[in-house]
């Protein structure tokens, strides 16, 4: 019996812990600067649960710019500013999505 | 009897699998699952004790399930742990905070959260039945142990 237990236990740990591995970012866009879209101009947004936040839903909450006018869909979810958050006026003009 | 065995390690094998890779993705992206914590309708100043507080108990519950002396304690930790998310969740679902943040955390925050509730129900029912299995084996055990001191 306890070498059938060891062997579903160490099955099962080689399993959970080659999945936390293999499912782990490798480049986390949502390490960048983050920007939200409104008003169909990018602008910055601070810092996740602390100047916005993403509610459940299937539009783009923030994205990630590489620094050429292009900005791409990091976090989906509906963008929520939290009040006293980053105010600043637009860094950059309306790019591509 | 050995079918019985068998199925309480299965049992205790899938929580320990649940609760080893929810602990190890937390702790590989710890800087996210700080966000994470951060965009849950909590106040934001419990973030510091449970970003650490939740991977650590589940870190705990792995070892507590792996052993057959602590496996009942484990079991009882599951089965509330499991129970409070998934209080947590039907909050979530019936908009009792005002939002519903995005649900998140390693593969399983490709999950809504009424699948979540799902998974936790199942989770719920698959600890019962641990704590069901274990507990007649650990009063069997105290029988013969009175039976052998007669």
């Amino acid at each position: 019996m306890k070498r059938i237990k060891w062997t579903i236990m160490t099955l099962i740990i080689s399993l959970s812990v080659g999945g936390a591995l293999a499912t782990a970012p490798q480049h986390d866009c949502r390490t960048d600067t983050q920007y939200y879209l409104t008003g169909g101009a990018y602008m910055p947004a601070g810092t996740w649960g602390v100047n916005y936040l993403c509610d459940a839903g299937s539009d783009i909450c923030s994205y990630t710019t590489d620094g050429f006018g292009n900005y791409y869909a990091c976090r989906q979810g509906e963008y929520r500013l939290i009040l006293g958050g980053i105010t600043n006026t637009p860094k950059t003009k309306p790019g591509k999505k | 009897m050995f079918k019985r065995q068998v199925l309480q390690e299965c049992i205790s094998a899938l929580l320990i699998m649940l609760f080893l890779y929810a602990s190890l993705s937390k702790f590989l992206d710890f800087h996210t699952f700080i966000g994470e914590m951060n965009n849950q309708p909590l106040p934001n100043s419990w973030t510091p004790f449970l970003v650490w507080f939740i991977p650590c108990s589940e870190m705990l519950m792995c070892i507590a399930l792996l052993f057959e002396r602590t496996r009942l304690i484990g079991l009882y930790a599951s089965l509330f742990f499991m129970s409070l998310f998934t209080i947590y969740s039907l909050f979530i679902v019936f908009n009792f905070f005002g939002r519903i943040p995005c649900s998140c955390g390693g593969v399983i925050k490709r999950l809504t959260w009424n699948q979540h509730i799902v998974l936790n129900l199942f989770f719920v029912a698959l600890s019962i039945s641990g704590i069901v299995l274990q507990r007649r084996k650990f009063f069997k055990s105290i029988l013969i142990t009175k039976n052998s001191f007669v």
